[in-house]
């Protein structure tokens, strides 16, 4: 999922260090946090890798997701921000789903990679 | 070319040895095997291995684990470890294992017994360090992720209980062994539907009894047509990372030295009617228990399944049950290291099942009785050597008795032996074993139509 120059700068620590609090304020200010959301709940549903990674969520986990959503949906609808200590801290906005559709991804690329594989002998 | 990314170093390294000359060390089938029944056996990286060369082109490879159903600490643990085998491991994926042994031509098996947990594969003769790695890697290195035991491994156990509540025989024989060992041998081999699994069986669970499973002391790696220096070699470095001893947080692999029992259990079945009628038999060859060569002599004389094609042969409960119709039964005398169990099935209609347990109940009185002629006993001598040796000879049995003894006591099994004392059985040991047994308690299993099939006191035996 990270970007070419996500990489760029991650490999440069000098730079990381002027970047992350630009990230921070950046990612702050999109707002989701404030719904009570965390990142990986931005993710469309709308994949079939990404329906399986969330049939893969261990129960509590699944139950927390289907909890904030509703949450800033209600939210949403009222127009209204969450009491701040309701609001997601940047402590507790982990990536939950996105290793296990990285996984997911990994696997049916290999899936391809084997399946359209050419097998040669070398005589 | 096979590109980097769709195929591991080790399938290609094989598939590159296969393709190149055949090595000068490969002896024609023709040729004289050194020792045909002897096993070599040794040692590497503190793993018991056993090979046995007979020059053939393909060779099969096992890690036999002392693990089978007897000694799983939960319900089901057997058989969910073995439902594990083959799948993702921290190198490769279960797609990519497959793909590779595809490549190579192999096949994969993984099964259990009572007493014995056996994974492995066979395989054209050169591929052996690609398997001994794979196997190596199945023992050590599965993940158990929950997603696979969610979606595949809870899957195919739920399977493999629908199949044995289906078979009436199969039940029959399990509640026999209930009966007569009540634990640990006594255990189902494969849990039925109305164990409840889900309180038992994780991927979490199943990972912990895979450690103590497949801890060094614990398994030993048998093959047939390796040469024993070879596997040896092999062994040594790609088994060094197993657990030298099983995590002491766990209990240990042991189950209760075995008592027999005895009893009559009736479970209504409504498709297929079975009887399983069992005594205390004889424990495998050179095991702590007891060998009784006559027992061996007496499962070939009561037999039941002829050797022959259209005729009931010899033996004296097929002759007996010859003559009903739709019944049939077969005589197995089940080893195990500190028991076995002498038995007999009978399937077929609810009528015939019944007639056919009167016969053989009257078949066994008057094998006490010493009304057998001294031919029969000849031919059942010889038809029980034959059985002993022959199933040393068979690959899959031969690996796994090969790796229990090994594994208890570091000895190959030596089947000229067992030969020896099935053919020094005399009438009187053989009148003397059926008394025994006749006065002795039963095991005694009904399953299918309860209206028809008989009690055991129906049919006079001692329960």
């Amino acid at each position: 999922m990270a970007s070419p120059s996500v990489n760029f700068i991650v490999r440069r620590p000098w730079l990381r260090r002027w970047m992350t609090p630009l990230a921070n304020w950046y990612t702050d200010a999109a707002g989701y946090r404030k719904l009570g959301l965390r990142a990986d709940d931005l993710i469309p549903e709308e994949s079939e890798a990404v329906q399986l990674a969330l049939k893969r969520l261990p129960p509590k986990e699944a139950y927390d997701r289907v909890f904030r959503l509703r949450r800033a949906v209600q939210a949403s609808l009222a127009h209204q921000l969450l009491p701040k200590d309701q609001q997601t801290k940047a402590s507790e906005d982990t990536l939950y789903l996105t290793p296990i559709i990285r996984e997911i991804e990994a696997q049916s690329k290999e899936r391809n990679d084997l399946d359209s594989m050419v097998v040669r002998r070398k005589n | 070319m096979i590109s980097r990314s769709s195929l591991g170093r080790n399938a290609r390294f094989a598939l590159r040895r296969q393709s190149a000359a055949l090595p000068a060390s490969r002896r024609g089938l023709a040729a004289a095997a050194s020792t045909p029944f002897h096993y070599e056996t040794g040692s590497a990286a503190g793993v018991k291995t056993a090979g046995r060369d007979l020059s053939g082109p393909t060779t099969s490879l096992a890690i036999v684990s002392k693990a089978g159903s007897r000694y799983q600490l939960l319900p089901g643990l057997a058989e969910g470890l073995e439902k594990f085998a083959f799948k993702n491991t921290e190198k490769r994926s279960s797609l990519r294992i497959t793909r590779e042994v595809e490549l190579l031509g192999g096949e994969l098996f993984a099964y259990h017994s009572r007493e014995n947990l056996i994974i492995g594969a066979k395989f054209l003769r050169d591929d052996l360090p690609y398997f001994v790695e794979l196997l190596g890697e199945v023992a050590g290195k599965t993940k158990f992720t929950t997603h696979e035991f969610n979606e595949e491994v809870a899957q195919s156990i739920r399977f493999a209980q629908k199949h044995t509540l289906g078979s009436a025989s199969e039940l029959a024989v399990n509640s026999a062994h209930g009966l007569a060992f009540h634990r640990g041998l006594g255990d189902p081999i494969s849990p039925t539907s109305s164990t409840p699994l889900a309180k038992y069986l994780s991927e979490k669970t199943i990972a912990a009894y895979g450690q103590a499973a497949y801890a060094k002391p614990n398994i030993a790696v048998v093959a047939n047509n390796a040469s024993q220096a070879d596997l040896s070699k092999w062994v040594g470095e790609f088994f060094t990372e197993l657990p030298t001893a099983a995590p002491a947080k766990l209990p240990k692999l042991e189950s209760a030295p075995t008592k027999y029992f005895g009893g009559e259990e009736r479970i209504s079945h409504p498709s297929g009617n079975a009887m399983v009628i069992a005594f205390p038999g004889s424990s495998s060859f050179g095991a702590k228990g007891s060998w009784q060569p006559e027992i061996a002599v007496l499962s070939a004389l009561l037999g039941g399944q002829s050797g022959i094609k259209w005729s009931p042969g010899f033996s004296l409960v097929s002759k007996a049950v010859a003559d009903i119709a739709g019944a049939s039964a077969v005589t197995t005398n089940a080893q195990y290291s500190d028991a076995g169990l002498f038995y007999t099935t009978i399937t077929g209609t609810a009528k015939g099942v019944r007639k056919a347990g009167e016969a053989l109940s009257k078949t066994l009185k008057s094998v006490a009785a010493g009304e057998f002629s001294k031919e029969d006993v000849s031919k059942a001598v010889a038809s029980a050597k034959f059985k002993a040796l022959e199933s040393g000879m068979g690959i899959q049995n031969g690996l796994e008795a090969t790796g229990m003894a090994l594994i208890s006591g570091g000895k190959a099994v030596e089947l000229s032996e067992v030969a020896q004392s099935i053919g020094n059985v005399t009438e009187e040991q053989l009148k003397k074993a059926a008394k025994t047994l006749i006065e002795g308690k039963a095991s005694v299993a009904s399953v299918g139509d309860l209206y028809v099939l008989p009690w055991a006191e129906e049919i006079g035996l001692n329960v």
